[in-house]
C-alpha cells in the first residue's frame, strides 16, 4: 500500500513535469495553430543555457530562471519573427499552414545538430548542486526533491500564464487572435506581434521545464527527442492549445508510467499510454480539455 | 578466331605447365620466388564503423612492422609479412566480394577480418571454400564458429561467453572474498542485445542456483527510470545485472544512488557502462559498480604498457578490445607461419590449429593463452571484468578479474559498502 502511495507521489511530480514540458507546445499551437516540432529542441536548448548558466555560476539550479527565461523568451520571439513569420505571410490564406510545421522540423533538425556540432555527443548532469540527488523520507517512502521543485514550477508556470491570458491586455490580445485572427487584426491586433509573443512565452515556458529537469536529468544534443514524443501524447490527451489541459494529461502519463510498472514490466507501460492515446482520439479528439468546435 | 584463341590458350598451358616446374624444383627453404607471406585483410575502412576498422588496420600495423623489423619469419628465410587491405563498408556482399579478389587476384595465403560480425559470417564461408586460414580477431556472432569450418580461428570470446564471464567472475569474486551470493536481479534496455544477455543470465543463473528475483526490461528512452529503481530497491537482490545504453546507464545509476539501492553488487555489460561520459557525468555514483570489457589499458600483463605507449605515439589513442586482439592476431599467424614453415595454405591451417600460445610477444589480453578447439574458437579467450572506483587519480575503471590480469595493489571492493 505504502508502495501503491509512493509511486503515486512520484507520478504526479513527474507527470507535473512532462506536463510543463509540454505547456509551451500547447500554447504554441493555441495560438498559431501550429505544430512546433522544434519543441524538443527548444527544451534541449533551454538545458544546455540552464546547465551553463548554473554549472559557471555555482547557483541554486532555480536562480539560473533569471538568465534561463529572458534568454529563451528572446530566442522564441525572434525563432518567430525572422524565420517563421515570413512563411506565415507567404501562406496567409491557409489557415493551417502546413509549410510552417515543415520548417520548425528544420529548426528542430539544425539545433540538434548545431550543439552536437558545439559539444560534442557527451553526457553532461550537473555534478554539485543543492538539489542533486536531494531525497524525502517520509517513513519507509523516498520523495525526490528536485521532483517536487518541479512539481511547484509547472503549477506556478501554469498558473501564471493562465492569469496573463485572462487577466491583461495583451493576454486577451492572444486569446482574441487565437480564436480568429482576421476578426483580431480588424480590431487593430498585431496578429503577427501577438504571435511573436505567444512563440516566447511557449519558448521560455520549455526553458522552465529546463531548469526543472536539469537538476536530475541528463543534458545532451538530442535529449529534446525523448519529451517531444510524449508532448505531443500529453497534448492530444489534455486538448490542443488548453493549459490545464497540458499539466493534467502529463499528470496521467506520469501516473501511468510511474504505477503500472509495479504491476507489470516498464516495457508495458509504453504500450499503455499509446493505447490511452488512441482511445482519447477515437471517443474524444477534442482531448480532456479541448474545445470541441472548431474555431 | 578460334585460330587465335587456341594458340593462346596452348601458350598460357605452357606457361603454366613450365612455371609449375620451376616452382617445384625450386630450392625450398629460400623461397626465391616468393618472399613474403601475403596477409589479405578485409576491415571497414570506411563507412559506419570506420572508427573500429582503423583502429584494428592501426594495430596490424604495428605488429607486422614489429615481426618484420625482428627479421620476419624465420622458418622461410626471413620472409616478411606483407600486408593487403580491402575495405569491407560492413557490408557483408562487400566482404565476400573482397575475400575473392584477395584470394583470387592478390593470391593470399592468409585472411583475417572482419570485426561486423554480419561480414565475417558470409566471408568465412568464401574462406572455407578456397581453404584459405582465416584468423577472426574480434567478431563476436557465436555463429561464425559454429558452421563446422575447418578454416576459421577466432581469437577473442564469443557473444555468449561474456555472460558466461560474469557469472564465473561472481563465483570467484564469493570464493576470494567469502561473501554469498543468492539473489540476482536482471534490469535491461529491451532491444536484441539486452534480451538476448537477459535470455542467457536466465539460464546461468539457474544453473548455478542463484534465485532471480527480478527479471525487467525497460525502454531505452525511458524519460523517468524511478520506477523501474523502485523495484529494484524492493526486490533486494544481491547482485544486479545490468544491459545499458549512455542515457540510461547514467540515469540508472544517479536515481539508484538517490533511492539509496546498495546490492552487493552491480555489473554492467558494456555499452552504456563503457562510454567515456559514464564516468563523469555520474561521479561518485558510480563508484564500486563492476562492467565487463574486451580489454583495459591498465591491464596487468608483461608489454601491455609498453604496447599502449608505442600505439598512443604512433596513432594517437589507447589501445582498445578490438586494436589488442588484431594485435595478438598478427603474433599468433606469425607462430604459425615458424611453425609451418611453409607458404602452403594446408600447412598454414593445421599449424595454426595447433596453436598453443602463451607467452610470447603481443600476449596483452586478459586471458593467459590462445588455444583453438575443434571449432576454431580460442578457448582461452575471456573478456576482463573491471571496478570503477577512486584510488586517489578520481573515478577510473581498474581491471580486477581474471585475477591474472588485476591491476597491481588493488583490492577490489566487494561487497559494496
Amino acid at each position: 500500500m505504502i508502495f501503491v502511495l509512493e509511486d503515486t507521489i512520484n507520478g504526479i511530480l513527474m507527470g507535473s513535469i512532462y506536463g510543463l514540458t509540454a505547456l509551451g507546445l500547447t500554447i504554441i499551437f493555441g495560438v498559431l495553430k501550429v505544430i512546433n516540432f522544434a519543441h524538443g529542441s527548444m527544451l534541449m536548448v533551454g538545458m544546455y543555457v540552464a546547465y551553463w548558466a548554473v554549472a559557471l555560476t555555482g547557483l541554486h539550479p532555480y536562480m539560473a530562471l533569471f538568465v534561463v527565461v529572458p534568454v529563451m523568451f528572446f530566442f522564441g520571439y525572434y525563432v518567430q519573427d525572422l524565420i517563421i513569420k515570413p512563411i506565415f505571410k507567404a501562406e496567409k490564406e491557409v489557415r493551417e499552414p502546413i509549410t510552417v510545421i515543415i520548417v520548425t522540423t528544420g529548426i528542430w533538425y539544425i539545433l540538434d545538430n548545431l550543439t552536437l556540432l558545439l559539444f560534442g555527443p557527451d553526457y553532461r548532469i550537473l555534478q554539485d548542486n543543492p538539489l542533486r540527488g536531494k531525497m524525502l523520507e517520509a517513513g519507509q517512502m523516498l520523495i525526490s526533491v528536485p521532483k517536487l521543485w518541479g512539481f511547484c514550477a509547472a503549477v506556478v508556470t501554469a498558473a501564471s500564464v493562465y492569469v496573463f491570458f485572462q487577466k491583461t491586455r495583451m493576454g486577451r490580445a492572444i486569446r482574441a487572435t487565437s480564436l480568429d485572427r482576421e476578426a483580431a487584426s480588424l480590431m487593430g491586433i498585431n496578429q503577427y506581434k501577438v504571435y511573436n509573443i505567444a512563440f516566447g512565452i511557449g519558448t521560455a515556458s520549455a526553458g522552465i521545464a529546463a531548469i526543472t529537469l536539469v537538476p536530475f536529468f541528463n543534458v545532451y544534443p538530442t535529449v529534446g527527442v525523448l519529451f517531444d514524443i510524449k508532448g505531443f501524447i500529453i497534448v492530444v490527451l489534455g486538448g490542443l492549445g488548453s493549459i490545464w489541459g497540458a499539466i493534467v494529461g502529463g499528470i496521467i502519463i506520469g501516473l501511468i508510467e510511474s504505477v503500472a510498472p509495479q504491476f507489470m514490466t516498464a516495457t508495458w507501460t509504453e504500450a499503455i499510454v499509446y493505447g490511452l492515446f488512441l482511445l482519447v482520439l477515437f471517443v474524444k479528439p477534442s482531448g480532456l480539455f479541448g474545445v470541441k468546435y472548431d474555431w | 578466331m578460334a585460330l587465335t584463341w587456341g594458340k593462346t590458350l596452348s601458350r598460357v598451358l605452357f606457361t603454366t605447365v613450365v612455371g609449375a616446374a620451376l616452382v617445384l624444383t625450386a630450392p625450398l627453404p629460400t623461397m626465391a620466388a616468393d618472399d613474403v607471406v601475403r596477409v589479405g585483410n578485409i576491415i571497414p575502412l570506411s563507412g559506419p564503423s570506420a572508427s573500429v576498422g582503423e583502429q584494428g588496420k592501426f594495430a596490424r600495423e604495428m605488429a607486422v612492422e614489429e615481426i618484420n623489423a625482428s627479421g620476419g619469419i624465420k622458418a622461410l628465410g626471413g620472409a616478411k609479412l606483407k600486408m593487403l587491405y580491402a575495405d569491407s563498408e560492413s557490408k557483408p556482399e562487400k566482404g565476400v566480394a573482397e575475400a575473392e579478389r584477395l584470394i583470387n587476384s592478390e593470391k593470399v595465403h592468409v585472411l583475417t577480418g572482419c570485426w561486423n560480425s554480419a561480414v565475417t559470417y558470409p566471408t568465412s564461408a568464401v574462406a572455407e571454400r578456397y581453404g584459405v586460414p582465416f584468423i577472426v580477431p574480434v567478431s563476436v556472432a557465436d555463429k561464425i564458429t559454429e558452421q563446422g569450418f575447418k578454416t576459421v580461428f577466432r581469437i577473442a570470446a564469443k557473444d555468449s561467453w561474456w555472460t558466461r564471464d560474469q557469472f564465473s567472475f561472481l563465483k570467484d569474486m564469493q570464493e576470494e572474498f567469502g561473501t554469498e551470493i543468492k539473489t540476482v536481479a536482471f534490469v535491461y534496455e529491451n532491444g536484441d542485445w539486452g534480451k538476448g544477455f537477459a535470455e542467457q543470465w536466465i539460464k546461468l543463473a539457474e544453473k548455478t542456483g542463484y534465485k532471480v528475483v527480478l527479471d525487467e526490461p525497460y525502454p531505452s528512452t525511458a524519460t523517468d527510470l524511478s520506477p523501474v529503481v523502485q523495484k529494484i530497491r524492493r526486490a533486494r537482490p544481491d547482485v544486479l545485472l545490468l544491459v545499458s545504453n549512455a542515457a540510461d546507464a547514467i540515469l540508472l545509476t544517479n536515481t539508484m544512488a538517490e533511492y539509496r539501492v546498495s546490492p552487493k553488487a552491480i555489473i554492467g555489460s558494456g555499452g552504456g557502462h563503457a562510454d567515456p561520459s559514464f564516468l563523469t557525468a555520474t561521479g561518485k555514483n558510480a563508484q564500486y559498480v563492476f562492467d565487463i570489457v574486451e580489454w583495459e589499458t591498465d591491464i596487468n600483463k608483461a608489454g601491455a604498457k609498453e604496447a599502449n605507449e608505442k600505439y598512443k605515439t604512433k596513432y594517437g589513442q589507447n589501445l582498445t578490445g578490438e586494436a589488442v586482439d588484431a594485435y595478438l592476431a598478427m603474433y599468433v599467424l606469425a607462430d604459425a607461419l615458424e611453425r609451418a614453415g611453409s607458404l602452403d595454405r594446408e600447412k598454414i591451417r593445421i599449424a595454426l590449429s595447433e596453436t598453443r600460445y602463451t607467452d610470447g610477444q603481443g600476449m596483452i589480453v586478459g586471458y593467459d593463452a590462445v588455444e583453438f578447439d575443434q571449432s576454431g574458437q580460442n578457448k582461452y579467450a575471456s573478456p576482463v571484468m573491471v571496478q570503477i572506483n577512486d584510488i586517489g587519480k578520481g573515478m577510473e575503471r581498474i581491471t580486477v578479474w581474471p585475477k591474472n590480469a588485476r591491476r597491481s595493489g588493488y583490492e577490489p571492493v566487494f561487497p559494496m559498502p
